[in-house]
């Protein structure tokens, strides 16, 4: 029988514990079990409910409206993976600075950066959004019309990244890609950009932005990066969206080609 | 010789025809240069193109570069101040880099060139050879170095078969030669030694060095006459020998340092505050060892060879009702059983005054080395501070506090990239931050947060020391409640919880420090200071409650044994009663040592407790090392594989070395070991043991499980503390002992002071019995208090006197400093009007501040405040004359 007074002694471990990891117990808090026991209660996915949240408390054609909505609902009500308004500003400024006429974007969750993308996008400009779940891609449709960009602007691709890259010249008729941005599994980020670069749809001067690099986290990807040589890359730092204390970065990538 | 000539024709330079002509005469080449040069003949061949294409193609309409090179060379055979021609590799990197210097070249040598180029003026020229080639006769230098050229552009092959007759002679040189060859070793060597002062790029220093030791080398032994010219090379080689075999043996001493290598590795990884700790428990090693060798020599030995065998005395056997189990391995781990009846402790010593052949005086020697341990470590770590001391007095940090940071930031040891990616963003960040210091020194709108939070932390750190103090001292009134009852009634968490707790504090209440701080926002120097006060002050509380429970075992000890004594006295009369009527003259009885009942002696008691509180210290460090940094490192490694995040660059990672937990870890054991060592001889031993495998087994922990620290930053300035901290605890340790020698009657039934009533009464007694008389009389006379009070008033004042003088001391040092910047300061304000008058020498200067000035102002632009930039301007100002 361990005595209680060795037991007591455990005390500072488990408060330093706490403290030092507390975004941690409010991330799982927050994107675990409230989404556990609101899936119970509703039957509703959280991209549902999240969506819901946006139809009633947002200005349909509006996109900055429709993205306020989402930000207030993953700070407040649950939480979603979205970039987040402040990574998202780093992404704002990159395309502005950028002005890509073909962009990529793979994982579209539930639209939320797809919407923030095409805003910024100059015209006759082209997203072509990739997202492998069909229930989340139907949502995504949604939010996309909702914000008010048509079938030529955002084209939503339901597939895996890996198997549409390799079709992307010929089904969908692209050269190059000037713009990529990643937010989908981070274990399929590294061989996603190795697809990129074999299909020969990067072209010179073709960014890709990464999200999520440091926390969850892509080291094969980051490793890959740095050893290659292909690409100027540099990572903004930054913390995880709608959680302040985690540290978190994106991963700028520009593609140099093969010299 | 026809080779050389082709290579004139084709270069059209009549300087080659002098130098291979002269090669005939100097010709000293030897087996390597060779085969240097056949390396080269590749690179010459080349060139030889190039150069023949020049001679066809003609005049100025050869390629750029082509005429660049060209020209160099020849300006470099113009050249006559000798400085050393250039290597090839040197050519061809000055090539790429130096568009400009090819424009100065070729203006320079523009006249010559043309003229040598034209065929009609080659008359001319061939003067101009001849009288360079005279001039290069006399100067030993330049033969060799045309002969280089030369041969450069020579076939190898057949250079190499003339040049084996050709053998350097310095018998054949006429006495003005050999002054001049002479002279210009001497030129060669004032060159060596004022090279590092020239304003030479690095590589032209090296090429030139290199050049000049070869140069040495070849004419050195020449000089000198006859017999002295022989007894002179066998000088320059017997020097050359020493000092190689100098270097050599100082190799070795490095290499007999225990340690020494893995220490240097560890610092390449993990910057030098890191190595200090290792440092720090390498000084703890030897000086242990010291302690060691005294207790083990002194004490133990003599004891263990001429004293009583075990089993002659009571003190000295197992008693009987624990002889059953006294070789149980729990007991022997517990230290009872024959470990507690053996040398390792105090109760096994006898009283006798003299033992063995050697008359060894046992009881004195035990007294004596106690006191000498102590006085050994007070000496040492005294000495060491004081070294320190002198060591850190010269820099101030305070001024120039950029210049500071650019040239002493770097920690030159580190040798692995991911450290020198570390302290490479460490010393950015102390820069940025150095700057928005100065900008806002002023300005710190939120300090009223940041002492709110000091303050707040400190109330935490002081609730939770005040905790950890309260529930030890639960713990060790509990476990005397444990040892009232018997201790076999308890369970082994019951009966070692004081000192599981204690571990358990000391290693958890750090880590809770260390997040209670990140509070603070120290810079992570002053952070660790504060963690380390704190830790210290928790380590602190612990072992003082931990003393005071002791001290309170002592006093039941001591009323037991008064018990025990009254027992014994009845016992010993009830067997005399009971033997005494049979017969008188019958031999006395003869009663076994285990079974005569014995006092407790308390001595023995608290060196166990001691020894215990060592080893399970010990142990707990271990097992932390092996399952917190180890076990955490195997998992995270092997874990990042299969996980749904990064663990490496998250959430657990790797560990961090713990300076601050590790140094007061290592303070405070050695702590216990000095309060302990007075009644367990035993633990020197041990923790020399301790010591040895914590740094092999740290060193290994280190490399392999942890990370570099992500602010690197110099501890060079901690040593000192750490010293501060180990004379408190000494003071603080020796307190305690010093006070149960003094203050509490030794055991009556066991140690070398039994049956006294004082432990330092030995003293006297040696006093009275050992030394003659007179001896005794002068040593009362002189430790009666009317000497001893006059002379500790002279010592006060002595120290007195040279603090003072000291203090004085450092003000003139102050003071010298200030005059020297004042200087430095008119120095440099008649440069600036020197450079108003005359801009182009100054103009470097100029610039770099200029550009300081507008790097400033654009980092500074932001906050836009006229006032403040002519404030760092003026900054900048001073620390640029420190640079300059």
């Amino acid at each position: 029988m361990v005595s209680p007074a060795i037991a007591l002694a455990f005390l500072p471990l488990v408060v330093t514990l706490i403290i030092r990891y507390r975004y941690y117990f409010v991330l799982f808090y927050r994107a675990f079990l409230v989404r556990v026991w609101q899936d119970c209660a509703t039957g509703l996915s959280r991209e549902e409910r999240a969506f819901q949240y946006v139809l009633t408390n947002a200005t349909p054609g509006d996109p900055d409206s429709i993205l306020e909505a989402f930000d207030q609902w993953c700070s407040k009500v649950e939480f979603i993976s979205n970039i987040g308004p402040k990574k998202g500003k780093i992404l704002d400024r990159l395309l502005m600075e950028q002005s890509p006429m073909t962009v990529l974007e793979l994982g579209a969750h539930c639209g939320y950066s797809a919407v923030r993308m095409a805003r910024c996008l100059p015209l006759g400009a082209r997203l072509y959004s990739v997202e492998m779940d069909q229930r989340n891609a139907t949502i995504a449709e949604k939010v996309i019309r909702l914000a008010g960009f048509d079938d030529d602007t955002v084209e939503l691709i339901v597939s895996p990244s890996d198997e549409v890259i390799p079709r992307l010249r010929s089904d969908y008729g692209l050269e190059t890609v000037d713009f990529v941005f990643m937010d989908h599994w981070k274990k399929c980020y590294l061989p996603d950009l190795q697809l990129l670069e074999g299909s020969g749809l990067l072209g010179k001067g073709s960014m890709i932005l990464a999200d999520n690099v440091l926390f969850p986290g892509a080291p094969n990807f980051l490793r890959y990066v740095r050893k290659s040589g292909l690409y100027e890359w540099r990572i903004h730092q930054a913390t995880l969206e709608y959680i302040r204390g985690i540290r978190d970065g994106m991963a700028e990538l520009v593609y140099q080609g093969i010299k | 010789m026809t080779k050389c000539g082709v290579s004139v024709l084709t270069t059209g330079d009549e300087d080659e025809v002098s130098s291979c002509y002269e090669e005939h005469e100097w010709g000293k080449n030897r087996v390597k240069g060779r085969e240097k040069e056949r390396e080269k003949k590749k690179r010459g061949n080349a060139r030889k193109k190039g150069a023949s294409r020049a001679g066809r193609g003609d005049e100025e309409l050869e390629e750029r570069a082509e005429r660049g090179e060209k020209g160099r060379r020849r300006r470099k055979r113009d050249n006559h101040d000798g400085k050393g021609r250039e290597r090839d590799e040197e050519e061809q990197a000055e090539e790429k880099s130096g568009r400009a210097q090819e424009e100065r070249d070729t203006e320079e040598g523009d006249a010559k060139r043309k003229k040598k180029n034209e065929s009609a003026k080659r008359e001319e020229k061939k003067e101009d050879g001849g009288k360079r080639a005279v001039k290069e006769k006399a100067n030993a230098v330049k033969t060799k170095k045309h002969k280089k050229k030369s041969s450069e552009e020579e076939d190898v092959e057949e250079e190499e078969e003339e040049e084996k007759e050709k053998e350097l002679r310095p018998e054949s040189l006429s006495p003005e030669e050999l002054e001049k060859l002479k002279e210009a070793v001497d030129e060669k060597k004032k060159l060596i030694q004022t090279l590092r002062g020239k304003p030479w790029p690095m590589k032209k220093k090296l090429s030139t060095l290199r050049e000049s030791q070869e140069f040495l080398e070849k004419y050195e032994g020449a000089l000198g006459k006859g017999k002295g010219r022989r007894l002179y090379a066998y000088k320059v080689m017997m020097t050359k020998k020493w000092m190689k075999f100098q270097r050599d043996f100082e190799n070795f001493k490095t290499a007999c340092i225990p340690w020494e290598m893995k220490i240097k590795e560890i610092e390449s990884h993990f910057g030098s505050s890191v190595a200090s700790y290792f440092i720090f428990l390498r000084w703890m090693y030897g000086i242990n060892m010291i302690l060691f060798g005294l207790t083990f020599g002194l004490v133990m030995v003599p004891e263990a060879l001429m004293g009583r065998p075990y089993g002659s005395m009571p003190r000295k056997t197992v008693p009987r009702a624990d002889e059953a189990s006294a070789m149980d391995f729990a007991v022997l781990w517990d230290f009872g059983g024959y470990a507690q009846y053996s040398v390792l402790f105090y109760g096994y010593y006898n009283n006798q005054r003299a033992i063995g052949w050697l008359k060894f005086r046992m009881p004195l020697s035990y007294f004596l080395v106690g006191v000498g341990t102590v006085a050994y470590s007070y000496m040492v770590v005294i000495r060491t501070m004081a070294r320190n001391a002198n060591e850190s007095g010269g820099g101030d940090d305070n001024s120039f506090n950029f210049s500071w940071k650019m040239f002493t930031s770097w920690d030159y040891l580190i040798g692995n990239p991911e450290t020198a990616d570390n302290k490479f963003a460490s010393i950015t960040t102390s820069f940025k931050e150095a700057i928005l210091e100065e900008q806002e020194s002023r300005k710190d709108d939120n300090i009223h947060l940041t002492r709110f939070l000091r303050v707040l932390a400190n109330f935490l750190v002081m609730c939770c020391l005040a905790g950890s103090g309260y529930l030890i001292y639960f713990v060790v009134r509990r476990s005397q409640k444990f040892a009232l009852d018997g201790l076999d009634n308890h369970s082994w968490w019951e009966r070692n919880e004081v000192n599981m707790v204690m571990s358990l504090l000391g290693m958890f209440c750090p880590m809770l420090f260390d997040v209670i701080s990140t509070l603070e926002n120290y810079h992570p120097r002053i952070a660790l200071q504060w963690q380390l006060g704190r830790i210290f002050a928790l380590f602190l509380g612990n072992l003082y409650t931990f003393i005071i429970a002791l001290m309170d075992e002592i006093n039941l000890k001591r009323k037991e044994e008064e018990i025990v004594k009254f027992n014994m006295t009845v016992w010993e009369a009830s067997l005399y009663n009971g033997t005494v009527p049979e017969n008188s003259t019958a031999p006395p009885v003869t009663i076994h040592p285990a079974d005569v009942p014995r006092g407790p002696c308390w001595e023995t008691m608290v060196g166990q407790e001691f020894v215990r509180l060592i080893i399970s210290d010990t142990m707990t460090t271990y097992i932390t090392l092996l399952i917190g940094d180890f076990l955490r490192a195997v998992l995270v490694r092997f874990l990042n594989y299969c996980w749904c995040w990064d663990l490496e660059a998250g959430f657990p990672s790797y560990s961090e070395f713990d300076v601050s937990g590790n140094v007061l870890g290592l303070i405070f054991n050695q702590g216990m070991i000095w309060m302990g060592a007075f009644y367990a001889p035993c633990l020197p031993a041990l923790n020399v043991l301790r010591l040895h495998v914590s740094m092999y087994l740290q060193c290994w922990a280190v490399m392999c499980c942890n990370v570099p620290q992500e602010r690197v930053f110099k501890a060079s300035g901690s040593n000192n503390f750490y010293m501060a901290m180990l004379l408190v605890i000494l003071f603080l340790s020796t307190l305690p002992a010093i006070y149960t020698i003094v203050t509490i009657p030794p055991s009556f039934d066991c140690g070398p002071f039994s049956g006294k009533s004082r432990m330092f009464d030995v003293i006297q007694e040696t006093l009275e019995s050992d030394f003659p008389a007179w001896f005794s009389k002068v040593f009362s006379y002189a430790s009666n208090p009317g000497l001893v009070l006059p002379f500790l008033l002279l010592m006060v004042l002595a120290i007195y006197y040279l603090q003072s003088t000291s203090k004085s001391f450092k003000e003139a040092n102050v003071e010298l400093k200030k005059k020297l910047q004042m200087a430095r300061k008119a120095m440099t304000q008649a440069a600036e009007q020197q450079s108003n008058n005359n801009a182009s020498p100054q103009a470097q200067k100029g610039e770099a501040r200029s550009f300081l000035w507008w790097s400033e102002i654009g980092s500074s632009g932001i906050h836009g405040k006229k006032k403040k930039k002519k404030e760092t301007f003026r900054a900048l100002c001073k620390d640029l004359n420190v640079l300059l």
